[in-house]
């Protein structure tokens, strides 16, 4: 083991004092760029496991009436390749790319909060073990990585599989949550005094666009996979007849599943216009342009996951407006190729390694794009749907773009990181080795969708053409896997012999590469001046500087608290997580049903108790002035009373649950019981934690903590403690006031 | 009655409507003289009269709640933006209560409204009732006034500023895409006038059941999406707009003729 440590040393990520313990160094890490590392590092094991399956996959389909693979296997890899690739390679390497860079470019000594940075890295291997010990635990999910009900529900996958699946992606899910909401408040609360918001490089400005995408959509997933875990393991029907709908789940699963691949996606738009300029010697053609697409495309994401339900006869009305709504992405991501295009024309193109990636990239994303707007007409989805059309599709969109964009940015900035070039004849090997076997494997598969091949199926009989397409397409997987071996082995003589890279080796133009390679621990011993988008351009460039973005010594005004920040970042995190929950109970109680219904709930007790929770937020507003007005003694009073008022509604809602167990009311008597529980039990959960923030806060200030100034914790959690109460407002009025009113 | 027929004379020439409009139009030029913007101006009109004397209209009247949907998105989102925008420049609207100048005020008119009008009966009182329907047009329009005034207020200083108009914004649509879904989805009916009528005035239920092929369901569906995808799309629209507002005041970015 000390031969990794010599490497490490040499590539000077190890300090001579941290040799002694560099394991327990990079366990207990709260170094934004080791978490950085960490993140790629663990997204490089799950590459291996995902990639191996994806071999396996193809050798099976490599002739036709293969007996290689049995069926369920085949079922079980296709799922854990795509699950795998999706939340364990994909999102934890560019979380940790957008790690080590952000915190660097806007001239941060640190991401906002440290140790929540690494409790988010830490849940990566948690879920991801979890989802793999699938495996040894009766065998792995086989349901795809869309987990469609009712095929999901446990009288159709019978074994623990599914549930492994959801929980690991409920883990996953909220690191990533956590990871954004460091981001956002890195990114507002830590940047440079001059590092304005309109100065922000690209790379950074749209990690941070991404990260409300993030905090937005994974909570929608987070409330489906909660309830297809209530429907496992406690009997009810969310998802299944009677009541239940297997469409919910996939209006939930599309909620959250289509503007995944836009989480994934513009981290490697950022990376592309964050490389293309540098190799093309030029500033970027429009950055107002690009970065305000970003926004466009974020929030268009957001509203158009009905089109991957085409087929599922939501109705011809409702595919109308989104086959419209579809093909408006096409606006922004169209602006976005052009403005790559426009920054490389007249530039002097440098074709190095990472240049390459990302020129492969942006031809590759044109194909999946245009066929991504054949996606979005429905009349030519139904066709293609459940084809190779469609996998060829996605799989340009995952490799084409993101992989390609992911290894531009590793032969980019792994320099910065490890001090050491990457050898650019191997990149080069890695390059043509990697677009030709990628073109190889996956534009066959257009015209194997096109003739008919569903996907997911393990084998296919002999048809006129098949047999020699699907060989050629597996032939391709392994010139892939041969490009990744490739670029290990680079990977590792680099590290160990790599030519010394300096501070700047691209001669780029963004503040990471103001500091030596790799960086110290502090990040920067001094800043250059910002006062342009190319700090470092106008350091060698003092005659022909760029012009001033803001006025010339411009700081930032707009530094939000980053204790709030965050909370508020959560609290628009955690309404989408109630808002599926709330939609959820009016969806399943739109109809009456036989068994226990709404009537039957105590509304004046409930009122009563209600009224305390609503007294609590006037009490921590007290609490709040208090502390403001230096009153210890006030300030302690009122928090008391707020945890007293807190502990009685939680006592009441105890009191009612007893009740209805009592009369024989359980979470699967019927949906509005499931849908009443859930909803509430949830909410009393989030009234859980918040009582056990403020008796932390409580205990603090009996310690005489709160006299130290500021004191920023109160204000955040009575923020939280708000927002809890507020969505009581709305579980009251749809749970107990509503039905009776009809 | 036929489609064509139908749209020729489904007109419901309303006296009240045209002389607000012919009064707005007076007013306004008498007071800003020239001042402000008067094209935008026309154009709000133009679609307030259009939206209560066209076929829309007796469609929205008692046969066609996706009509009314329409209806109501016009009049409360796009006749108030028009007409702020057609205030001139330098006009302050500080004199305006303080409650109504608040953010949260604006946002709960804004999008109370389309809550509060499709409580089941107050969408059938609307149309059952003149009185109601008047009473509703005009709080959708006074509504529509408050909660576009936050984002698009004459004077720069008086408006929210960048990030904080795109939170507003993506609030009321992910609140108004909320109420969308539940409509599109609803397997009941929310506003059963539309569903079960109780007249054919103009004799087109032939018309719009088989001719047009609008069942019941089908036209609460639409009436939902709507409300869902393109009043979505307006908000989504009011958001790209600050985009060049937030890098405006920023000079533009170095030309591409510098290189290296």
């Amino acid at each position: 083991m000390n031969e990794i440590a010599t490497v490490l040393d040499r590539a000077g990520i190890l300090t001579p004092e941290q040799r002694q313990h560099w394991k327990m160094a990079w366990l207990s890490t709260v170094d934004h760029k080791r978490i950085g590392v960490l993140y790629m590092v663990t997204g490089l094991v799950f590459f291996i496991f995902a990639g191996v399956e994806a071999l396996l996959i193809r050798l099976q389909l490599a002739v036709p009436n293969s007996t290689l693979l049995q069926p369920d296997t085949y079922n079980m890899l296709f799922t854990m390749h795509g699950t795998t690739m999706i939340f364990l390679v994909a999102m934890p390497v560019l979380f940790g790319l957008a790690n080590y860079i952000v915190p660097l470019q806007i001239g941060a000594r640190d991401m906002a909060f440290p140790r929540l940075n690494a409790y988010s890295f830490w849940l990566v291997p948690f879920g991801g073990i979890l989802l793999h010990f699938s495996f040894l635990a009766g065998g792995a999910p086989a349901v795809g990585w869309f987990a469609y009900a009712p095929l999901s529900e446990t009288a159709y996958s019978s074994q623990p599989g599914v549930d492994y699946w959801a929980l690991s992606l409920l883990v996953l899910g909220i690191g990533s949550v956590g990871a954004n909401i460091n981001f956002i408040a890195t990114v507002l609360c830590s940047r440079a005094p001059h590092m304005t918001l309109r100065r922000l490089p690209l790379f950074s400005w749209m990690i941070f666009v991404n990260a409300f995408l993030v905090i937005l959509a994974l909570p929608v997933l987070n409330a489906g996979l909660v309830m297809i875990l209530i429907d496992r393991l406690l009997n009810t029907h969310f998802f299944l007849v009677p009541g239940g709908s297997a469409i919910m789940w996939q209006h939930i699963f599309w909620a959250f599943g289509h503007p995944e691949v836009y989480i994934v996606a513009i981290p490697a738009f950022a990376i592309l216009s964050e490389i293309i300029p540098v190799f093309s010697r030029k500033p970027i053609f429009g950055y107002e342009f690009v970065a305000g697409s970003t926004v466009a495309i974020a929030f268009l994401s957001l509203g158009v996951w009905a089109h991957h339900m085409f087929t599922t006869g939501l109705g011809h009305t409702i595919d109308l407006f989104f086959v419209a709504s579809s093909m408006l992405i096409a606006i922004p991501t169209g602006v976005k190729v052009l403005n790559w295009s426009a920054t490389m024309i007249g530039g002097r193109l440098r074709f190095d390694t990472p240049m390459l990636f990302c020129i492969a990239a942006l031809v590759q994303f044109l194909v999946a794009g245009l066929t991504g707007v054949s996606h979005a007409s429905a009349a030519l989805d139904w066709q293609t749907k459940n084809s190779y059309y469609l996998v060829a599709h996605f799989h340009f969109v995952f490799v084409g773009l993101i992989v390609f964009a992911i290894l531009g940015a590793l032969h980019y900035w792994i320099p910065k990181t490890s001090g050491r070039m990457l050898s650019e004849r191997l990149g080069k090997w890695t390059f043509w080795l990697m677009v030709i076997g990628f073109n190889m494997t996956f534009i066959i598969q257009h015209f194997l969708g096109l003739a008919g091949m569903p996907r997911r199926v393990y084998t296919y009989a002999d048809l006129p053409g098949w047999a020699w397409m699907n060989m050629l397409s597996t032939i391709g997987a392994f010139f892939m896997a041969a490009a990744s071996v490739l670029f290990v082995w680079n990977l590792i003589i680099s590290l160990l012999n790599g030519r010394k890279a300096g501070d700047n080796p691209w001669h780029a133009w963004t503040l990471e590469w103001a500091t030596s390679s790799p960086p110290p621990h502090e990040n920067f011993h001094y800043l250059p001046p910002l006062r342009s988008r190319r700090p470092l351009w106008d350091v060698a460039h003092p005659d022909a500087p760029d012009p001033v973005v803001g006025s010339r010594g411009e700081i930032d005004q707009f530094k939000p608290e980053k204790n709030k920040t965050s909370i508020v970042a959560f609290i628009m995190s955690e309404t989408g997580f109630f808002l599926v929950l709330i939609l959820a109970f009016l969806y399943y109680n739109a109809a009456p049903q036989a068994g226990p219904n709404p009537h039957e709930l105590d509304l004046f007790k409930t009122g009563l108790f209600s009224l305390c929770l609503f007294a609590s937020s006037f009490t921590i507003w007290r609490a709040e002035t208090g502390l403001r007005n230096n009153n210890q003694g006030k300030m302690i009073g009122w928090l008391s009373a707020t945890i007293v008022l807190g502990g009685i509604f939680i006592g009441g809602q105890g009191l009612e649950y007893w009740h209805l167990f009592k009369s024989g009311v359980d979470v699967n008597s019927n949906l509005f019981a499931t849908t009443f529980f859930t909803l509430t039990g949830f909410h009393g959960l989030h009234v859980c934690v918040g009582l056990v923030a403020l008796l932390v806060l409580l205990g603090l200030a009996l310690a005489g903590d709160s006299k130290k100034r500021p004191w920023p914790g109160l204000d955040a959690i009575g923020l939280y403690w708000h927002f809890v109460d507020v969505v009581w407002v709305f579980v009251l009025s749809v749970v107990y006031i509503l039905p009776r009113l009809r | 009655m036929s489609t064509e027929q139908f749209f020729l004379t489904a007109w419901t020439w309303n006296p009240l409507v045209l002389i607000i409009a012919g009064v707005g139009l007076a007013a306004y030029l008498f007071v800003f003289r020239g001042e402000g913007r008067p094209a935008w101006l026309l154009l709000a009109l133009s679609v307030f009269v259009l939206t209560l004397v066209s076929p829309l209209n007796a469609l929205a009247n008692g046969y066609l709640f996706s009509a009314h949907m329409l209806q109501h998105i016009l009049l409360l989102l796009i006749v108030p933006a028009f007409f702020i925008l057609s205030l001139p420049r330098s006009l302050s609207l500080r004199w305006r209560p303080r409650f109504f100048a608040h953010p949260v005020a604006g946002w709960i008119a804004g999008v109370g409204a389309m809550w509060f009008w499709h409580w089941p009966t107050l969408c059938n009182a609307a149309v059952a009732s003149r009185s109601v329907y008047a009473l509703q047009t005009v709080s959708l329009l006074v509504l529509g006034i408050l909660f576009w005034i936050q984002v698009l207020a004459p004077r720069e200083e008086e408006r929210l500023s960048p990030p904080g108009a795109v939170l507003y914004l993506f609030s009321a649509c992910v609140t108004c895409s909320a109420l969308g879904v539940i409509l599109t989805f609803s397997p009941v009916t929310v506003c059963s006038i539309y569903a079960l009528p109780v007249g054919d005035r103009l004799g087109i239920w032939e018309t719009i059941r088989t001719g047009w092929g609008f069942s019941p369901e089908k036209d609460q569906q639409i009436g939902g999406l709507l409300m869902w995808v393109p009043m979505c799309l307006i908000y989504l629209g009011a958001i790209f707009a600050q985009i060049p507002r937030w890098f405006g005041e920023a000079p533009a970015a170095s030309p591409a003729t510098q290189r290296l």
